[in-house]
């Protein structure tokens, strides 16, 4: 404890930091679904619900890429979305793995210090991001708006940012089923893809009025046309809008996921205090799940938005340049996308056609999503007290040892570090290169998008049948 | 705690201290829920009270559920009160 430790400066501040008590009885499944679903529904209000005072929104959106992953909503109060959870949660990760802040994990206070200035670093984020969208003027100009409206919409995204960590909290705190993060990621993305089969809309393009539901569309034009088979390609193939392809590409990518989450070694353990009673340890494939993706998405997002700032305003510079060049599209309401430096490096490529003008390009993407992965992953281990010195320190607790070792916390820490390392790097590129393939076949949402639905979708299987197991019968 | 509670799910029901807590995986695990309740390997009693001094019983602005389901309902009460007086305002 000798010396100055940066995470003693966030003592100060603890005392007023909201803070939800930690349940002190076990939360019935039913009252913590009814928590969880108050909770979606205050989140989903909240994403539709206009913040009051803006004048225009038509500037080009500098977080078009991450809506979907940050679960965020132009315009409404849930314009931030989880953003800053998200993005707190990296730099402390990344602060606590490169040994900058030290943390030991086994004491209490520093536990929860950690957790205290993570909390503090999401509020200041959330002002941050207020300011920084009012004052850049993406709700129109400032002098336009005055004083008075910019005030209130600073206060309205700040208010919604501290709710959307109170529900995060709520949830993790055992009153709820997972975290407000995921449900809130799952329910955004599936709401899209929902939205982009069966949307009802028209557009009139070029071939005429459209739906713009993929599975309506089907529908619309093997009725319309005269030449079904011809209508049927143009369901499967239109460009424009969501097609049936991306939608046959998602359910794939769903269910190869789904495949790829059952792949795991089982450790044999047995108990040293009941005799007789075996079991196994299973270590998943997917062992960090889907927390890889949500941090190389933060590190891209935040990237990008930075490069787009900068880039707005000092184009000229070559430093700025070389972090990247943006340009607006002709269609896609004046969406910016990266054309050049790094940015457009760690961009996916768009089509085939670019990855054959470009391979480079493809080349080092390719690199860049499966050495970001696999690196995330293997510094998540540590980070979320998940690496094999911390599974051995829990399976002793237990009184479990593995079958035909000694039974010592150093021999339960050789063999798993065997297995998770390697399970948890594995791991991370498999799900990114799935991310990968997902965005080539153009599944809806996005490749990363998918991936997150799917596992944490998965994981909501799980605490279900868990809570099943536990309590018979108390289920509906 | 997420990679190693889903990990925890076949294993021989004994001590459901780390299968209890439901959430697993994701970003559950953005932020760690203390698991025991206190001290760890090295520290010896008096450090511990020392430590507890500041810490025990985390500080901070305790709510409960019920108040953060208040909180956030107030809030778009308020923001649909803004939108609603905005209105007014605009016609008056």
């Amino acid at each position: 404890m000798a010396g100055f430790r940066p995470l003693n400066l966030v003592r100060p501040f603890l005392s007023v930091l909201p803070d939800v008590q930690q349940a002190d009885r076990r939360v019935p499944f039913r009252e913590k679904f009814l928590y969880t679903a108050v909770t979606l529904f205050i989140f989903l209000v909240c994403s539709q619900l206009p913040l009051y005072g803006i004048k225009t929104n038509s500037s080009s959106d500098p977080f078009y890429w991450v809506r979907v992953i940050m679960a965020s909503n132009r315009g409404t109060c849930m314009e931030l979305g989880i953003s800053p959870i998200v993005t707190s949660g990296l730099v402390m990760q990344l602060l606590a793995g490169s040994k900058i802040i030290d943390v030991d994990n086994s004491v209490k206070a520093d536990r929860e210090l950690l957790n205290g200035a993570q909390k503090l670093l999401g509020v200041l984020i959330t002002i941050g991001e207020a300011v920084a969208y009012v004052v850049s003027g993406m709700y129109g100009d400032v002098r336009e708006l005055g004083a008075v409206n910019a005030i209130l919409i600073i206060t309205q995204l700040f208010m919604a940012g501290i709710i959307v960590i109170c529900l995060d909290e709520l949830l993790q705190k055992g009153y709820g089923l997972g975290s407000g993060i995921s449900l809130f990621i799952a329910t955004n993305i599936c709401e899209s893809i929902i939205w982009k089969a069966f949307s009802p809309y028209t557009i009139t393009g070029p071939r005429g009025a459209e739906f713009e539901g993929a599975i309506i569309a089907m529908f619309h034009l093997l009725i319309t046309r005269s030449d079904k088979v011809r209508g049927l390609k143009e369901a499967f193939y239109r460009t424009n809008l969501p097609n049936m392809t991306n939608l046959m590409a998602t359910i794939l990518i769903f269910l190869v996921v789904i495949y790829f989450q059952g792949f795991r070694v089982d450790l044999p353990v047995r108990n040293k205090r009941a005799r007789g009673q075996q079991g196994n340890y299973p270590i998943k494939l997917f062992y960090t799940s889907n927390m890889p993706i949500i941090l190389q998405s933060a590190l891209v997002s935040n990237l990008y938005f930075i490069s787009q700032l900068l880039y707005k305003r000092y184009g000229g510079n070559m430093l700025v340049q070389l972090l990247g060049r943006w340009q607006q599209t002709e269609y896609g309401g004046g969406q910016m996308i990266p054309v050049g430096g790094l940015v457009y490096y760690i961009s996916p490529p768009s089509s085939l056609t670019e990855v054959a003008q470009n391979p480079l390009h493809a080349l080092f993407y390719v690199t860049f999503m499966l050495t970001a992965c696999a690196l995330f992953s293997k510094t998540w281990i540590e980070v979320s007290g998940s690496s094999a010195s911390d599974v051995a320190k829990q399976l002793k607790e237990q009184q479990m040892f593995i079958q035909g070792h000694r039974d010592t916390t150093a021999s339960l820490k050789k063999e798993l570090n065997r297995y998770i390392p390697i399970a948890a790097a594995f791991g991370g590129m498999c799900i990114g290169a799935l991310t990968i393939v997902a965005d080539f076949m153009g599944a809806i949402g996005s490749g990363t998008g998918i991936l997150l639905a799917v596992t944490i979708i998965y994981q909501y299987f799980e605490t279900y049948e868990k809570e099943k197991a536990q309590a018979p019968g108390s289920l509906f | 705690m997420a990679g190693s509670q889903s990990q925890a799910s076949t294993l021989v029901a004994r001590g459901g201290r780390s299968s209890s807590n439901a959430p697993t995986g994701a970003a559950g695990a953005l932020r760690r829920r203390p698991v025991r309740g206190s001290g760890g390997s090295g520290t010896t009693k008096a450090q511990q009270a020392a430590m507890n001094f500041y810490t025990d019983d985390t500080p901070g602005w305790k709510m409960s559920p019920v108040v953060v389901i208040t909180m956030s309902l107030s809030f778009i009460a308020f923001v649909t009160i803004l939108h609603v007086v905005g209105k007014f305002q605009k016609a008056a």
